[in-house]
């Protein structure tokens, strides 16, 4: 008995050493180099979003009561106490659980929010690098990271830059089609329509037929006369298939496929895949879009 | 009477072979290269 | 003109399960993609492969040959695929049916299932279902995605996108396992079609290989060729003792000593296997050969 005891004791003890333990080694709060610091918010950046990914339903909601007048938010304020105070104006759309699984996410995001300000003040290159370096193929776990940047034509010729473009509007939609995918083309005037939505609310949307790449002139001429048939306005981009943006479309093997963009140049949630004819299909879109805007004027 | 089924058969091939030909060269097998590469998911019944 | 050979007749149609192991991997080579959740992008897939083989599947060496007749046929520019099929007729003259017997993986796939013991059915009083795949073959391989087309006038792939059980099991299934962008494309489309397979995975325990009797659009092309193809049947008469062996082992239905060009007849060779006199054999050649008698121009269905 008096063994038990004495191990008892023990185990206590250790406990709390363990934890200090534990705690000392992943609770890095001070990155040691820059390195470390573009790694720890590239990190936190991931988990941020694999939260906001867990729960869309939830959080849709959340977006969509977020009206344009709310978003406005003063430099330095944090993206979790907007969660917080935006969840509080629609607190009835939910059950007294989903309050609660949605309080305590985005208490996790101030926190996240909180460290990734305490490292963009120590380091403010680690901000733009850790969106620079992250160019991420388009996986199947649909890691959200950076739109690869690309420097092209539209079919017309006129030069589009990605930077431009992506900060250039709160939302872009990239829409990955080729010119014999019977479904891509059955869905350009539901993309078109999306386009004239979007414009209103400082968004657009544009095409990458992967067959234009490289400015194929037959594949470009065949693209835009389907694209006048179908009566599309919105402009479609093509570029070098060699640079990293046309391996990223490379890898791009399923048809259509849509992403979403944000402001930065980042990829919100995984890419829509298949026709967004559908029903369901159409509503995650807008649900990424809407997730898009909300968080837009950071 | 065999002979005419030996002439069809010989037919034929040169017909297949014909056929063949002329279809890559107009660019049929491009278009079977690009497709089959390329992952229409409706187009296989995901959807 | 033209080879008899009983003794490797007899070695083919032993081998004929390995033979088709082996086909079966030959179409679809690049294995690793099943984990990686893509599909093979290179040139091979310029070529067709001889049996029913989708595209989608990760592994996939080549095209498939219905997929690539309709996508050429649905494409606003070209309306008939020239190049597929003058590969399919070189292929049907060269080999007929014995691709079926021997090359296609998804005639692999029934014989295996066939293999579960139950209760068996003929399929000797049921000869009318086998109009059903010329019908297939017509309709939704040549005529609907050419004729059926959008205001692009663009058609879509009839069989591949409603039918072809094929697609589902080796490329639907493999690639949402492991892709979930893929796994949440998944709607009604799929879920009709994955009762198709369902359905024939079920017929195919219980009947013969009934996807290739009845439905399969690429079976019933070759079958229309199987009456010209280098590679035939061969009834030796003068060894032939009429006693009706042959017809009993042969689950196409299909009677040799009659009919041995049968467009039934998959050269699967349980009938030279069953022969008790070793009358019935292969043979690769133009025409009929040095023939005694024996049945040549009586070639009827």
């Amino acid at each position: 008995m008096s063994i038990r005891k004495l191990a008892a004791a023990v185990l206590m003890l250790m406990l709390p050493v363990l934890a200090l333990g534990a705690c000392g080694t992943a609770d890095k709060n001070e990155p040691k180099n820059a390195e470390e610091a573009v790694a720890m918010h590239k990190e936190l950046m991931a988990q941020e979003n694999a939260i906001l990914a867990e729960n869309t339903k939830l959080w849709e909601q959340v977006f969509a009561a977020a009206d344009k007048g709310m978003t406005l938010q003063e430099d330095g304020k944090n993206y979790g106490d907007f969660l917080l105070k935006t969840i509080d104006t629609v607190k009835e759309r939910f059950t007294e659980d989903e309050l609660k699984l949605l309080k305590g996410e985005a208490e996790k995001i101030r926190d996240i929010e909180n460290k990734l300000t305490m490292i963009e003040k120590k380091y403010p290159d680690a901000a733009q690098k850790s969106s620079d370096n992250d160019m991420s193929m388009p996986s199947d776990n649909g890691s959200t990271g950076n739109f690869p940047s690309f420097e092209g034509k539209d079919l017309d010729g006129n030069e589009i830059k990605s930077d431009e473009l992506f900060s250039g509007n709160a939302v872009t939609v990239v829409n990955f089609w080729f010119t014999t995918c019977s479904p891509c083309v059955g869905e350009l005037s539901e993309l078109d329509a999306l386009n004239k939505e979007l414009s209103g609310k400082g968004g657009s949307l544009i095409g990458i037929n992967s067959f234009t790449l490289d400015g194929d002139e037959a594949a470009i001429s065949e693209a835009k006369a389907v694209l006048k048939k179908k009566g599309v306005s919105y402009r479609n981009v093509y570029f070098d298939s060699g640079s990293k943006a046309g391996k990223f479309v490379e890898n791009v093997y399923a048809y259509p496929t849509t992403y979403v963009v944000d402001r930065s140049g980042s990829i919100v949630g995984e890419p829509i895949v298949g026709a967004v004819t559908g029903k369901t299909q159409m509503e995650k879109l807008k649900s990424l879009i809407d997730q898009c805007i909300a968080a837009d004027t950071r | 009477m065999h002979w005419k089924k030996a002439a069809a058969q010989a037919l034929l091939l040169a017909v297949g072979t014909a056929m063949l030909c002329s279809g890559a060269l107009r660019g049929e097998a491009a278009t079977v290269l690009s497709k089959a590469i390329r992952l229409c998911l409706e187009c296989v019944g995901i959807g | 003109m033209g080879k008899k050979f009983s003794g490797v007749s007899q070695k083919l149609t032993r081998f004929r399960g390995y033979i088709q192991a082996a086909a079966t991997l030959f179409s679809n080579l690049h294995l690793p993609n099943f984990l990686k959740g893509e599909i093979y992008r290179g040139a091979g897939k310029k070529v067709c492969v001889p049996g029913l083989n989708c595209y989608s599947c990760p592994a996939a060496s080549g095209a498939c040959p219905i997929g690539a007749l309709q996508t050429v046929a649905g494409s606003a520019k070209y309306g008939f695929s020239y190049y597929i099929t003058g590969t399919l007729i070189l292929l049907g003259v060269l080999l007929g049916r014995f691709i079926c017997g021997f090359l296609c993986p998804f005639g692999w796939f029934q014989e295996l299932l066939h293999k579960i013991p139950t209760k068996k059915f003929s399929t000797k009083k049921l000869k009318y279902l086998t109009w059903i795949k010329y019908a297939v073959l017509l309709v939704a391989v040549f005529l609907l995605p050419a004729l059926a087309v959008n205001d692009v006038g663009m058609g879509d792939p009839f069989f591949c996108k409603y039918i072809c059980p094929q697609g589902v099991l080796e490329g639907a299934i493999p690639l949402s396992v492991v892709n979930s962008g893929i796994r949440s494309a998944l709607g009604v489309l799929f879920a009709w079609k994955f009762s198709v397979l369902i359905a024939v995975i079920a017929v195919s325990v219980l009947f013969y290989r009934p996807f290739c009797k009845w439905l399969c659009p690429l079976g019933a092309f070759y079958a229309l060729l199987n009456k010209v193809s280098l590679f035939r049947m061969k009834v030796d008469t003068g060894k032939c003792v009429a006693c009706g062996k042959c017809a009993e082992a042969c689950k196409m239905a299909v009677d040799v000593t009659k009919t041995p060009n049968h467009t039934e007849c998959i050269r699967c060779g349980m009938c030279v296997r069953a022969c008790p006199a070793n009358a019935v054999s292969f043979r690769y050649g133009f025409g009929e050969g040095k023939d005694k008698s024996g049945v040549n121009a009586a070639d009827n269905k």
